[in-house]
């Protein structure tokens, strides 16, 4: 399907998805968290969507708006098209359902996003620390992230 | 004989009845330490790729300096290169790897972040701010990657370091840790025509030379002069 006519079909699902036109390489949409699992797996499932693949999973951290957006990449096999689905959430208390009941890579890629954002994923069964140390204190990705070991760049 | 001396730390002492050669066996340990370097890769990013692999590869040849058995395991190498970004999570790793390998052992670092951090060194978490934090380092090679050309000069460094280094009365005095970085000014043409030069001096064996530079007893140099025309017009011929 071709980008625009992805992103209504896909905003047609449900009320809880919109579209998201600042990204114009490929279709994508913001999901209310609440709604998060339920749409993937619709997407996984329905045969004109066919996202078969979570491709990758990030965040990013808009300090400004006081929150974080947590992207998920999804790829068809079968009608190779992409779909980025977006979840705003806040920084205080950011807290999303996770994706493993519907794609179990999401597991590993969760466990990152907490290791270096501190995203909580409700109901992930083995949310640890990834690629830091297990008594790391803080999450270094942050903006406002401050350690003694930093150097910052002299004037 | 004349090869072996050629290469070889040592003098010949000619005796009655022949000749014997002398050398110390420091020196003969050490030319063969600085000869049979068999080096442990520790590349963990780009400058493992950029320098590290492309100096093993056909085109640039780690072989020809007798440093090309890379090793998988430190129990089997004498020199660890370090390529590549050192984290906090992975430095107690390369600690465990330098004690594992067995004396003597050497190491080079490479690139700028082996060195110093790098472009990583500000506003970094996890970066560890040169490898000197961790082992010892024994060459350092500049660049953000280094030319392979650079590896090569840094190994040349250390064997020269090894020559004249370490003796067996003494073990662990080495000399100060060095920076092998090329001179300024200087092109990659000008290091390939060196290193041309070098190779095909090193690797020449010029037999009339050596045969030329002996003083052979007089009953021996006829026959060695007898050899060479034999030699001489061999070639001819075969040509
Ligand atoms: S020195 Fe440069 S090329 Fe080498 S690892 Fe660091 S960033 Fe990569």
């Amino acid at each position: 399907m071709e980008r625009e006519a992805l992103q209504a079909a896909v905003c047609e699902l449900d009320s809880a998805v919109r579209p998201l036109d600042e990204n114009a390489d490929r279709a994508a949409v913001i999901v209310e968290a609440s709604a998060l699992p339920a749409i993937i797996r619709r997407l996984r499932d329905e045969p004109e969507f066919a996202f078969a693949q979570l491709l990758d999973h990030v965040a990013v951290d808009w300090i400004d708006r006081g929150q974080f957006e947590l992207i998920y990449q999804l790829y068809s096999f079968k009608h190779k098209h992409f779909l980025s689905v977006s979840v705003l959430v806040p920084r205080e208390d950011p807290r999303v359902p996770t994706l493993c009941r519907v794609h179990p890579v999401a597991e590993w890629q969760e466990r990152e996003v907490y290791d270096l954002f501190g995203v909580l994923y409700e109901d992930h069964p083995d949310l640890r620390r990834l690629f830091l140390e297990d008594d790391w204190i803080g999450f270094p990705l942050r903006k406002d992230y401050q350690d003694d070991f930093m150097l910052d760049r002299p004037r | 004989m004349g090869v072996v001396t050629d290469k070889l730390p040592g003098a010949l002492e000619k005796v009655p009845g022949g000749n014997v050669l002398v050398t110390r066996f420091d020196e003969i340990i050490n030319w063969a330490r600085a000869n049979s370097l068999w080096p442990l890769t520790f590349g963990t990013s780009c400058c493992a790729i950029e320098m590290l692999m492309a100096t093993g590869g056909p085109r640039h040849d780690l072989a020809r300096f007798g440093a090309e058995v890379a090793r998988p395991s430190p129990r089997q190498a004498d020199l660890l290169i370090l390529a590549g970004t050192i984290v906090k999570r992975m430095a107690p790793r390369l600690r465990t790897l330098y004690e594992q390998m067995a004396e003597p052992r050497y190491v080079i670092a490479t690139g700028a972040c082996t060195i110093s951090g790098g472009p990583f060194i500000y506003h970094s978490y996890t970066t560890v701010r040169g490898a000197d934090e961790i082992i010892p380092v024994d060459v350092y090679v500049p660049g953000c990657p280094p030319r392979p050309e650079q590896l090569f000069h840094g190994l040349l460094t250390l064997q020269k370091m090894i020559k004249e280094g370490e003796t067996i009365r003494e073990p662990g005095v080495r000399r100060k840790p060095v920076i092998s970085a090329l001179p300024e000014g200087v092109t990659l043409e000008d290091i390939q025509g060196q290193m041309k030069e070098l190779l095909v001096k090193e690797n020449v064996v010029d037999v009339q030379h050596a045969v030329d530079k002996l003083k052979w007893p007089s009953g021996l140099n006829e026959r060695s002069s007898g050899k060479s025309d034999a030699n001489e017009s061999g070639a001819g011929d075969g040509t």
